[in-house]
């Protein structure tokens, strides 16, 4: 019987900074062949183990649609990540996964699709982002929304700003504040860029939000007003886990587990969840 | 499910015959409470004894074990030597319980963990006359159809021993002599007869049918704030209930720093730090939050996903909270009773 | 060698019943010592580098004079991280217990009589955060040697220290103990840190709190409960002082009859101070 708790031997092929707290990290399993029939779902999450620090989870931030390579985009906020922040290229890790349920790509394909973005919330949602461009064609229109608080705080900078000069989607960026008066696009606040939205079939679009808890309420206020049915706008939630299988309890919420059930979850479960959010 | 009946008197035999099989562990008495414990003597088992401090989980999961042994960053599993044994004298509520747990740890991503210990252990059970804590009645877990390899039924001057699974039909081959396949008439009268006076020693009642609804309405109930202001979150409830699974992981390094182990420990959903997660936001911060998920678990999570609640009835938590909060006081709070904190 | 943590281990009043704890730890004293390099030890080695910065300072016993202050401020000054070692440096220990009574200069007097103090000037009996940042506290008296073991090898490889949260109940009842305050002891194990593997209860004793009080001690439910097994409101506040002193009384002085003098560490816990946790 194979033990769900080890940890996968994997390398760690490349770091670097994306903000003064925030790293970039492309890990893959030592076995190639393992590297590349890794299969995960935009949305997931997978256990980063470093042996004497412990384990958490962290959203994956590259998509499946460019197999050979896992990428995190993490925040050193505690114990496993400042010990992951020590280590160094070429270094082994422990990692398993992927858990949770991901986003319900099948019931997304040939839907409009706008993504809404704040700060950290990037991490999981590039994953999304990636996979819709990657397979375009499957999807319809495409809006991808994103702020952050200054213009250095922006995760994928240099990314964002080349997906923004595609033409087979609508990308926006925003920060809160712009000191230094660089920002060459808009300032305020992500939810000014719904202005920008237009032409999206509501009842044929998929909603989804990630980032720090106070934006939840406005942004999807937003969607609701754009006449996105409730369970078609998702969101992918945070909590303390110590097994991502559904073992440890410390992520129930209700009858569910966010390891197992989530993490991403659609609006109208949080409104007949309690306690979701 | 094949019955046989063994003679009262022939009971510590047949208990020192399941040796042949494995170690035999069984309650015994630990100042006025029980404890289970190694039977090194089986005239040590405690067959009157109804709830143990803490339940059989403890085979299973141990309270604290370690997972894995690490050397810089690779890891090697970590499974104690776990000897064939024989569990013997757990009731109804204990072996609800325990399928409860197998429900958790061997369903989706089955625990290795606990797989182990689970099959490396026979079930022995054993009824019992309830006393004023029991409930299991009401959560409909006085009875036990399976779960179990040899069950043991109180029948006058025998025991009607059920035979539950294949394991259990070689434990009874251990000593075979002892056993008579004769069930007689009289043998059903006094079997429904000690049914009956079971049932009605029951002193808690409660209709447990809608309690997902009842908890659904008393979410913003002031009972929560009341009851988590006596609450001294010592984590006891959760760690007697035969059906808390919750845990925490720790890495412990040795002293030589690149080496040391992944160890596993049970936690409690009344601890503070439950829910906080790194970057220092606690999901549950109050404590009326942390009680309300602990009986929300129990009473409407539970039933949600499995049809039935997830206590069994043992009275565990009755017998152990300092302040008297337990189910049987959630349930007449949320019911409308009269509460007696 | 050098890229081990460099440190200290310091002893103000007390017992030394920590360091002890330490210096007994004969089958794991070799591996502390090539573990970390330790450059000021008392109790087990004259040599002292007292000039010298250190990574990690391990400071025993509670701070009874002006002199204690000047020096365990010199010590917090060479330090990256300080840690209160024992119930004494945590919470200032039993000789804490009269802590915000203000009665202290009357005892003094008691004992010493009218006799003056030449070699330093004394004080009431106080934790180190009463006048220096702590960054961790292993509570005990004495200390859980595997308690220390973890601290200095989390500390050791950089990472921060997260002692146990729940309190002696839990280990209370993994030891399956009948519970004492069930049978009408005054017994502090719901409201005291564990940690300990309850090692009192273990022996039939009740908990008398040398842990000082959880991070969510209900201390005002324990008192209720306790008065309710007819216990005097004078018992049960001198339990609470006997090892709770400063971790008491600047939390749940209202409870033990005496005004909060201050805010000032209140938010302090036992682990990472408040102050380091929003940091994050």
């Amino acid at each position: 019987m194979t033990n769900p708790f080890l940890p996968e031997e994997m390398r760690l092929v490349r770091r670097y900074d994306l903000t003064s707290d925030v790293r970039f990290f492309q890990v893959r399993p030592v076995d190639m062949d393992r590297a590349l029939s890794l299969r995960y779902k935009p949305g997931q999450f997978m256990m980063i183990s470093l042996a004497g620090a412990g384990e958490a989870p962290f959203s994956i931030s590259s998509t499946p649609s460019r197999p050979g390579m896992l990428e995190f985009c993490i925040r050193k906020v505690g114990r496993v990540t400042t010990e992951l922040f020590k280590r160094k290229e070429n270094s082994l890790i422990g990692v398993r996964g992927p858990y949770g349920n991901g986003f319900p790509l099948e019931k997304m394909i040939g839907k409009d699709n706008l993504i809404v973005v704040g700060g950290l919330g990037a991490a999981p949602l590039r994953s999304l982002l990636l996979y819709i461009l990657d397979n375009r064609d499957k999807f319809g229109k495409f809006y991808f929304l994103h702020g952050a608080k200054t213009p250095e705080e922006m995760l994928f900078r240099k990314e964002f700003f080349e997906i923004k000069e595609r033409d087979d989607l609508n990308c926006h960026l925003t920060v809160d504040v712009d000191e230094k008066g660089q920002w060459p696009f808009h300032v305020g606040l992500v939810t000014d860029l719904f202005s920008k939205v237009e032409e999206l079939d509501p009842e044929n679009t998929y909603a989804t939000v990630c980032g720090p808890p106070a934006m939840y309420k406005f942004v999807i206020a937003e969607f609701l007003k754009l006449g996105i049915p409730k369970h078609q706008v998702l969101m992918t939630l945070e909590r303390r886990m110590h097994c991502g299988i559904g073992k440890c309890g410390h992520c129930a919420i209700g009858p569910i587990y966010t390891c197992l059930d989530g993490p991403v979850f659609s609006y109208w479960d949080v409104l007949h969840m309690k306690d979701l959010i | 499910m094949k019955a046989l009946k063994l003679k009262r008197d022939d009971l510590y035999t047949y208990l020192e015959s399941l040796k042949s099989y494995g170690e035999l562990w069984g309650p015994v008495a630990k100042g006025e409470k029980y404890v289970y414990a190694r039977l090194t003597n089986v005239r040590d088992v405690a067959l009157g004894a109804l709830r143990t401090i803490i339940p059989p989980k403890k085979f299973f999961v141990p309270p604290r074990f370690t997972m894995f042994r690490y050397t810089d960053d690779h890891y090697a599993e970590s499974f104690d030597d776990v000897k064939p044994r024989v569990l013997f004298g757990l009731h109804p509520c204990d072996i609800h319980g325990l399928l409860i747990l197998d429900e958790l740890f061997l369903e989706r991503f089955p625990d290795p963990y606990y797989k182990r210990r689970r099959d490396a252990t026979a079930i022995v059970g054993l009824s019992c006359i309830p006393d004023d804590k029991c409930m299991a009645r009401s959560t409909n877990t006085h009875a036990v159809e399976g779960g179990f390899d040899l069950a043991f039924n109180e029948l006058g001057n025998n025991y009607l021993v059920w035979i539950g699974s294949s394991l259990g039909d070689d434990l009874v081959r251990l000593n075979l002599d002892l056993f008579s396949e004769d069930i007689e008439p009289e043998d059903l009268k006094t079997y429904l007869a000690w049914r009956r006076k079971r049932d009605s020693r029951y002193k808690l009642s409660f209709d447990l049918t809608g309690m997902p609804d009842i908890m659904e309405l008393s979410w913003d109930s002031p009972m929560w704030n009341e009851l988590a202001e006596k609450c001294l979150a010592c984590g006891s409830c959760s760690m007697v209930c035969p059906t808390c699974n919750c845990y925490n992981v720790r890495d412990v390094s040795d002293l030589t720093l690149n080496s040391g182990v992944r160890e596993r420990h049970w936690d409690s959903c009344m601890n503070k730090e439950y829910a906080l997660v790194a970057g220092g936001h606690n999901f549950r911060e109050a404590r009326a939050e942390r009680l309300k998920l602990w009986y929300t678990h129990k009473l409407k999570a539970f039933i949600t996903e499995y049809g039935k609640p997830s206590c069994v009835g043992c009275g565990r938590c009755i017998d152990t909270c300092p302040v008297d909060i337990n189910v049987a006081e959630v349930i007449r709070g949320l019911t409308g009773q009269k509460v007696t904190l | 060698m050098n890229n081990k943590p460099k440190v200290g281990f310091y002893s103000f009043s007390g017992c030394e019943g920590d360091l002890l704890t330490i210096l007994h730890c004969e089958d794991e004293l070799l591996d502390i010592f090539s573990a970390v390099d330790i450059r000021s030890f008392r109790m087990a080695s004259s040599e002292r580098h007292d000039d010298e910065n250190l990574d990690i300072a391990f400071i025993e016993g509670s701070i009874t004079t002006n002199k204690h202050v000047k020096k365990l401020k010199v010590i917090r000054e060479r330090s990256k991280i300080v840690v209160a070692l024992g119930t004494c440096a945590c919470y200032g220990g039993p000789q804490s217990a009269r802590l915000g009574y203000n009665d202290w200069e009357e005892r003094f007097k008691k004992v010493y009589g009218s006799a003056k103090l030449t070699v330093a000037k004394p004080f009431e009996s106080q934790p180190l955060d009463e006048f220096i940042k702590v960054d961790y506290r292993i509570p005990g008296c004495p200390i859980d040697k595997y308690q220390f073991f973890y601290a200095l090898t989390r500390l050791a490889k950089g990472m921060p220290v997260e002692l146990t949260k729940f309190p002696v109940c839990a280990e209370c009842k993994w030891n399956e103990n009948e519970c004492l305050l069930l049978k009408g002891q005054l017994c502090l194990g719901p409201i005291t840190a564990g940690g300990c593997n309850s090692r009192c209860p273990n022996h039939g004793l009740p908990c008398i709190g040398c842990w000082g009080p959880t991070d969510e001690a209900n201390v005002a439910s324990e008192i209720n409960l306790l008065k309710e097994k007819d216990f005097s409101a004078e018992e049960i506040i001198n339990k609470l002082r006997l090892f709770g002193g400063a971790g008491m009384v600047r939390r749940f002085g209202e409870l033990l009859g005496i005004k909060p003098k201050e805010e000032k560490t209140l938010s302090k816990t036992q682990g990472v101070s408040k102050k380091k946790r929003e940091k994050k």
